[in-house]
């Protein structure tokens, strides 16, 4: 992976800066020994390792402010940072930019039932906002697995998803307004309280744009009741195609899940092993199905998924009949990642999307893939969204097997596009699937998508070699070809 | 007038409009064009012709249609498949007194969501990508036909709601969802709006999922046929399948009796006209809507009645406000600051009655910080102006 060559006049003048920084904000908020950097060096998407230029700590919004002000008038690059569990590398540090760390801003600021919404910092986990109002029987949706340590400025960034987003969407979806700090350092309000704005959806905009627009510095979330009864099933198929079918069915049968998830043979045996969740060993695919709702819904609801997946052929099938029974199913599932390390030194998790009735098509893919590569892959998917994560196993001590697990990752999500669908989920681009960006994009989609960037950030000055395979200059974006005062196409009826 | 039938032809209108420095009113049915600023253009571009149903998996939740399709026409396909857009878009027809509910193109250029919106989402909330012309005559695609997508910037969203000024939408792809099985409504009298607000709130800190709440004052809620006691009547709207609803109507009566419950159908009619906000059409005056935090609704409220004759209704747990005054500047400046004093939010002028627009913005003025802004984005889509320029705010 290329990121863009470091501008050797900024990393020559670093000491200047630091001390710089240190006049704007306090002493101990500006990180540049090499130790103190080193625990920056990376984001979730390990194998990509680079010390930034240092590493800011702000406090408050205004030391933000100062830093982005601070930078964008001395041409200094910016790396915006939550929890740094990003799996795209999208808080990947560049070695001519500062690292904007927001773990300061862990702080819940209100807790709101009569308008059903939480303000908080950037920095708080994703969990510590359920954990905040869960003792009053609400809680927050967006639960992407990393939600124990990811800050919610991160899911903003990435449009986080979770295992429930079928039905109870993605961060965009559950996000009431932000503060914003531009490049420029100028503090925005976007969305509150309210729920409409009326005005462009910049928000909207915001949210999964990677730390290339803005840097989020408050957020207010949605919050929803917690629902009576959760109830899952757990059903065996001998063939995926078979389960793929039945994720349907339940879909065209009216019924929306709280989450629907499925995992292959070889994701199932790997997750048993870990968890002994009582998954059917010898199965080829595996559904959880979970339902939420008040108890004799999910009752009755429990009953027409069963005779769905009866008459879809389910080899096997289990309902929870406790909280600690549906906490089983799920410990398997939870544990898939973990589970699968341990039958490989090293795993590749891809993430992509397709739509759900070309999964036996993608299975059939996948198998020729492994073998062309000579590499397992173990699946699990969240069904009900099409949302694929192959997990492929590799050895990074054997020469040339990491290359050839990114290779094959860059293949499963080739035909992610081509099957209709996109390259990716819910992880993000990132660095990750930088160069794959125009497998789904035009040159001209992708210009679009840029000259916005360039309303928000005209020298590129944030996030730079994320999301874009290629930058280019504001000045040429904005260029126009027009052919002044001649009409073109003259036969086109006029009225 | 200039009438195309694909991007191709739009691309060409607009790639002339350019060299000739011309600006466009891009309409089809036009069943909106009473919203936003009143601006005169060089020539309307025609997007009428853009209809039918591209791509339709019920199982799958994705349609794909193009953005001049009439939403009767969208909504006759779902319901075939007993599904719809969750969304709800208003039919504001009889308030605006147009012929009909218009296109899909126009409930995503004005980003219109009804009573749903408050557990379900807006419009944006359920375009997953579209195809189109940017107002420099290129075409370009964002987002895709899968449910799950953070490919890229989320252009969906910021088209939604632009009205037109940003770029001309061909094919749209949406979420689509089963529809209810059934739905009933609760209905409580309160004594006052801040009893109401409360009463809301605490039906929403239940489990029993609602999944709509107004409030009518106690004549309104008369005049549509709902007799209840109370000078505001609570409007609780619970949906799914059958057994649920009634159980959980039971154990929300149970927890205050002095509710009443109406049935399939009249709940249906009552909502259908809560959200085409049809209460309000025989209403002298100027129509305004008003999105506030739901907290912040009987502050407001009480501001404006001191000082205006209104009628006014409210949505969204009463996040969202309609109401009837008199035209002029001075009803929306008293709104305006209503919100300021009680948070944040936005006032848009719906129907106006008697030139109230010459006098007052009809979009929620922008600061200096988000104008700015804003003009850029608009810059970034359509550098000359040539779509729907100042359709919602002065240069953009």
């Amino acid at each position: 992976m290329q990121m863009p060559k470091p501008d050797q006049s900024v990393i020559e003048r670093r000491d200047t800066i630091c001390r710089d920084l240190r006049n704007l904000i306090a002493d101990h908020c500006v990180v540049d020994s090499v130790e103190g950097r080193r625990a920056y060096d990376a984001d979730g998407l390990s194998a990509y390792r680079q010390l930034p230029l240092a590493v800011v700590l702000p406090e408050t919004v205004e030391e933000i402010a100062a830093v982005m002000k601070y930078c964008h008038r001395e041409g200094i690059k910016v790396v915006p940072r939550g929890s740094g569990t990003s799996l795209s590398g999208g808080a990947l540090p560049l070695a001519d930019a500062i690292l904007l760390g927001l773990g300061k801003f862990n702080r819940i600021l209100d807790i709101d039932y009569v308008n059903r919404c939480v303000v908080a910092q950037p920095g708080v986990t994703n969990l510590a906002i359920t954990h905040a109002v869960q003792a009053d029987g609400f809680y927050y949706a967006p639960d992407p697995s990393s939600q124990i340590a990811c800050s919610v400025g991160g899911n903003v960034a990435e449009n986080s998803g979770g295992v429930h987003c079928l039905k109870y969407g993605l961060t965009t979806n559950n996000l009431l307004g932000i503060e914003l700090v531009t490049i420029e350092g100028e503090i925005l309000r976007l969305g509150g309280k309210h729920l409409d704005a009326g005005d462009y959806d910049l928000m909207g905009v915001m949210t999964g744009s990677e730390g290339l627009l803005g840097v989020v510095s408050e957020v207010t979330l949605r919050i929803l009741q917690k629902p009576a009864t959760q109830r899952a099933l757990l059903v065996g198929f001998d063939d995926t195609g078979s389960a793929a079918e039945a994720v349907g069915d339940v879909i065209a049968a009216g019924i929306i899940p709280a989450g629907m998830e499925m995992m292959d043979g070889l994701a199932i045996n790997a997750a048993e092993d870990f968890a002994n969740a009582g998954y059917p060993r010898g199965a080829a695919a595996l559904l959880i199905i979970e339902l939420d709702g008040p108890e004799i819904e999910v009752n009755t609801l429990i009953d027409r998924v069963t005779k769905v997946m009866d008459s879809a052929g389910a080899s096997s099938l289990k309902v929870s009949n406790s909280e600690e029974e549906r906490n089983l199913f799920w410990a398997g599932r939870k544990s898939a990642f973990p589970a699968v390390g341990r039958i490989s030194p090293d795993y590749l998790c891809m993430d992509g999307t397709i739509p759900r009735r070309r999964l036996p098509d993608m299975m059939v893919r996948m198998a020729s893939l492994s073998q062309k590569y000579g590499l397992r892959v173990a699946n699990v998917f969240h069904a009900g969204d099409g949302n694929l994560h192959p997990l492929i196993l590799f050895d990074a001590n054997e020469t040339g097997e990491l290359q050839r697990a990114e290779d094959f990752g860059a293949d499963i999500l080739r035909a992610c596009v081509e099957m209709g669908g996109v390259l990716t989920g819910e992880h993000g681009v990132g660095v990750e699937k930088r160069d794959l960006m125009n497998i789904q994009f035009t040159e001209d989609d992708l210009k679009q998508q840029q000259r916005l960037k360039c309303a928000f950030d005209a020298d590129h000055l944030l996030n730079p070699g994320k999301v874009f395979p290629h930058l280019h200059r504001c000045a040429e974006l904005g260029r126009l070809h027009v052919h002044r005062g001649k009409m073109p196409f003259p036969d086109l009826p006029r009225f | 007038m200039i009438k195309v039938t694909g991007l191709e032809d739009a691309a060409v209108v607009i790639a002339d409009a350019m060299a000739n420095q011309q600006h466009l009113n891009v309409q089809s049915m036009a069943t909106k064009s009473a919203l936003g600023r009143d601006v005169s253009y060089d020539s309307y571009l025609d997007v009428s012709a853009f209809t039918g149903i591209k791509d339709y998996q019920p199982d799958e939740l994705i349609l794909t249609v193009r953005a001049g399709t009439p939403m009767h026409e969208v909504e006759a396909e779902l319901a075939c498949a007993n599904q719809m857009l969750a969304f709800e878009a208003p039919d504001l027809h009889k308030l605006l007194g147009t012929q009909s509910a218009g296109t899909i193109g126009g409930v995503l250029a004005t980003n219109a969501s009804g009573p749903r919106r408050l557990t379900a989402g807006a419009a944006r909330d359920y375009l997953l990508g579209f195809d189109a012309i940017s107002g420099r005559g290129e075409r370009f695609k964002s987002g895709g036909k899968v449910m799950k997508n953070v490919t890229g910037y989320d252009l969906s969203k910021l088209i939604c709601g632009s009205y037109g000024t940003l770029a001309v939408f061909d094919e749209v792809t949406f979420k689509t969802l089963p529809r209810p099985e059934t739905n009933i409504s609760l209905l409580f009298g309160c004594e006052d709006m801040t009893l109401a607000v409360a009463k809301i709130a605490s039906v929403f800190a239940s489990p029993h999922e609602p999944n709509a709440a107004a409030i009518l004052p106690g004549s309104m809620a008369a005049s549509a046929g709902v007799d209840v006691p109370g000078a505001m009547v609570v409007i609780i709207r619970l949906e799914g399948i059958d057994v649920s609803v009634s159980d959980r109507a039971l154990h929300l009566l149970a927890a205050d009796p002095s509710g009443a419950k109406i049935n399939e159908n009249s709940s249906s009619a009552l909502w259908q006209r809560i959200r085409d906000v049809e209460l309000l059409v025989n209403q002298p005056g100027d129509v305004w809507k008003l999105s506030c935090a739901p907290a912040a609704a009987p502050n407001i409220i009480a501001a404006v009645q001191d000082q205006f004759d209104i009628t006014f209704f409210a949505d969204w747990a009463g996040g969202l406000l309609w109401l009837a005054g008199p035209s002029g500047a001075s009803f929306g400046k008293a709104l305006r600051a209503a919100l300021a004093d009680n948070g944040s939010g936005y006032a848009q002028l719906v129907r106006d009655q008697a030139d109230t627009k010459t006098v007052i913005t009809p979009f929620q003025p922008l600061s200096s910080a988000h104008y700015a802004l804003h003009k850029r984005v608009k810059a970034a889509f359509d550098p000359l102006s040539v779509l729907n320029l100042g359709r919602m705010h002065d240069g953009i």
